[in-house]
């Protein structure tokens, strides 16, 4: 019987195999950022342990960096511990590290790939959940907790259960590829399937709605596997992906025979067999516009809020988690999408921030004004994205219609430094969950597409892309 | 194991409600404990007794990798979360750091369980008994590497046997 390409990187990377038990598995490169390994150095200096391969392990700050001036001091006192904590660790246990000064810096997920650190066929882990994101290269990539941060640094391995195999596949073609995006087609996927319809798998993603996407578009789809519940989301590798990597500061210096067994190796066999199979058809895919507190519970922006009723299907839990969110998000069923106004905007995150990103949402934007009643910003995934959108002129664009221009960082996606919604604050977000308190305690979250939450800014409310002009 | 239930019958409930992101800076386990369930239950740490269990519905700790979420849970007196299902991520830092034990239950156990109810979870026989109610129930065995790493006491401690 043939193989699943999630099996054959597995395959290659194990080390240890128990009959009918976990195998101990091979990690590649191992990034870390400043929240979730400060414990982990703790337990290698507490059982004398170094870390086994320092040259595979990449560490940038993110999480909780201030995104204004970079030239003032951290005035959060635990964030600047923090960081001045990784900072320590890294010199100690010779660890590269890309620092709050670095042209490097930015979001882990971007840039990993930025920088040619993500590699088709390789293994990478984090210390957080959107380490999915790199499964759009041909990556098994996946997030761990502190423990496993520690395992890693000490054996570059870790135990794991085989995830199942889970097939999704994508088919036809968007008739406005600039106002239906891939956040859309992920938006759409965890609407049908739930926010644990991939619990126990890792998504292949396949069909022509996901070649015809680039490495950026694909980064997205792959980013929310977590919020479906997978394990990890993957993407054959093909030319666009290795376009995307040739050239870049850290790309093996053998990249064109790396290339030659990629193209050989890293696909899914005719004859293998998924646990799990899922078609979506995005011929007619409406943009997505989240509405309650959890990602599956997001609906077509033509559409009106749900009744837990319709929405629950008969499940008891489901109503109640609907009628839950409904009083968080103070929404009523029957009210458009398109009336629900909007206090704040933020185009960012590792799911939403790279060039492409901004490039698209600066279509909406040029020669407009944010509506008077709104606040927006939008934070570069990395520096070097910020720098490359600042070539192009794209800063102009966005601070001309008042919209704040950000240093790289996670930002308003999590909440941890100063960029946060204020309780009862509506936000039009380009993140990844819309979960209680996500962006500040009482903030009220909607997902949405880089264009969508920059038509939102402009017009003060959710409106329908599709009805603009963003060639 | 005895210990009595605090129930929340509702799915999905996700780490940064367990313990909202920003106090994911705070080093201080025992402080920590003070901010778990914050963003779903502010009564939480008033009411949560030393060896207490939380009973849930499906997909216990889905989001963030934080490994604060169990640590918050577990310096808060949290034994236990019985659950429909856990989130990937939660489970395995529960059990790594041998911070609480999550426990996957059926639809019985899941009813039949209320707020208040006093619960041993024999984990050698597989068996949840509700001494309050006298009723027994079945909750799903672990995995061999799951179960190993338990009696091991955490990821750390686990030896893995030559064979």
């Amino acid at each position: 019987m043939g193989k699943t390409l999630f099996e054959k990187i597995w395959e290659s990377h194990i080390v240890v195999e128990k009959q009918n038990g976990p195998s101990l598995i091979y990690i590649d490169r191992h990034l870390i950022h400043e929240v979730t390994s400060p414990q982990a150095f703790d337990g290698l200096r507490m059982n004398k342990r170094k870390v086994r391969r320092p040259d595979l392990t990449i560490a940038t700050m993110d999480h909780n960096v201030p995104t204004n001036n970079r030239s003032l001091p951290i005035l959060d006192q635990t964030s600047a511990v923090q960081i001045q904590t990784l900072e320590k660790n890294c010199k100690d246990f010779g660890i590269k590290l890309f620092d709050i000064n670095s042209p490097n810096q930015g979001i882990v997920h971007v840039i990993g790939p930025q920088l040619g650190i993500t590699l088709p066929g390789t293994t990478i882990v984090c210390g957080d959940s959107h380490t999915s994101t790199h499964g759009a290269f041909g990556t098994l990539a996946f997030g761990i907790g502190t423990s496993e941060v520690e395992h890693v640094l000490t054996s570059q391995t870790l135990w794991l259960e085989k995830p199942k195999p889970f097939e999704i596949r994508v088919d036809g073609k968007r008739k406005n590829p600039h106002a239906v995006t891939a956040k859309d087609i992920v938006l759409s996927i965890i609407k049908n399937i739930g926010t644990s319809g991939g619990a126990g798998t890792v998504i292949e993603y396949c069909g022509q709605g996901i070649t015809d996407l680039s490495m950026e578009q694909r980064m997205t789809i792959c980013n929310m596997s977590i919020e479906a519940g997978a394990r990890a989301g993957l993407i054959t590798p093909d030319e666009k992906t290795f376009d995307y990597l040739r050239n870049r500061e850290y790309t093996p210096k053998n990249y064109e025979s790396l290339v030659d067994n990629w193209k050989e190796q890293l696909k899914t066999d005719n004859d293998a067999k998924f646990e799990k199979q899922f078609t979506l058809n995005i011929d007619d895919i409406a943009p997505q516009v989240s509405w309650g507190t959890n990602p599956g519970m997001t609906c077509d922006v033509t559409e009106s809020i749900p009744s837990p009723e319709e929405f629950s299907k008969g499940d008891a839990n489901q109503k109640k988690g609907a009628e839950k969110a409904l009083d968080y998000m103070d929404l009523k069923p029957g009210i458009p999408i398109t009336d629900i106004k909007i206090d704040r905007v933020f185009i960012g995150s590792c799911t939403n921030a790279r060039l492409e990103d901004l490039i698209e949402a600066s279509k909406v934007v040029k020669g407009q004004k944010i509506s008077t009643n709104v606040r927006a910003m939008v934070v570069p995934g990395s520096q070097m994205v910020k720098k490359q959108a600042e070539d192009i002129g794209l800063d102009k664009i966005f601070i001309n219609a008042n919209f704040e221009w950000r240093e790289a960082g996670c930002s308003m996606c999590l909440g941890m430094n100063p960029d946060i919604l204020s309780p009862g604050e509506r936000c039009a977000s380009t993140s990844n969950r819309n979960f209680e308190g996500r962006q500040g305690t009482g903030g009220r979250t909607h997902l949405v597409s880089p264009v969508m939450a920059a038509a939102a800014a402009i017009e003060g409310h959710f409106v329908d892309v599709r009805e603009m002009d963003l060639s | 194991m005895k210990g009595n239930i605090i129930k929340y019958a509702q799915d999905n409930i996700d780490t940064d409600v367990i313990i909202p992101g920003q106090y994911l800076k705070v080093h201080d386990y025992a402080e920590l404990a003070t901010h778990a369930m914050e963003g779903l239950d502010p009564d939480f740490h008033s009411k949560v007794k030393e060896g207490d269990f939380i009973l849930s519905g499906r997909n216990f700790g889905c989001g963030s990798s934080r490994e604060h979420a169990p640590i918050a849970l577990s310096h808060s007196g949290i034994k236990a979360v019985l659950a429909l299902s856990f989130a990937r991520i939660f489970y395995r830092n529960a059990v790594d750091g041998a911070f609480l034990l999550p426990i996957e239950i059926d639809e019985d156990a899941y009813g039949g369980i209320s707020e208040g109810d006093e619960i041993d979870i024999d984990i050698s026989t597989n068996e949840i008994k509700n001494i309050t109610k006298n009723q027994t129930y079945k909750m799903k065995p672990f995995s061999e590497i799951i179960g190993k790493i338990i009696s091991a006491g955490g990821l750390f401690k686990y030896k893995p046997d030559k064979d």
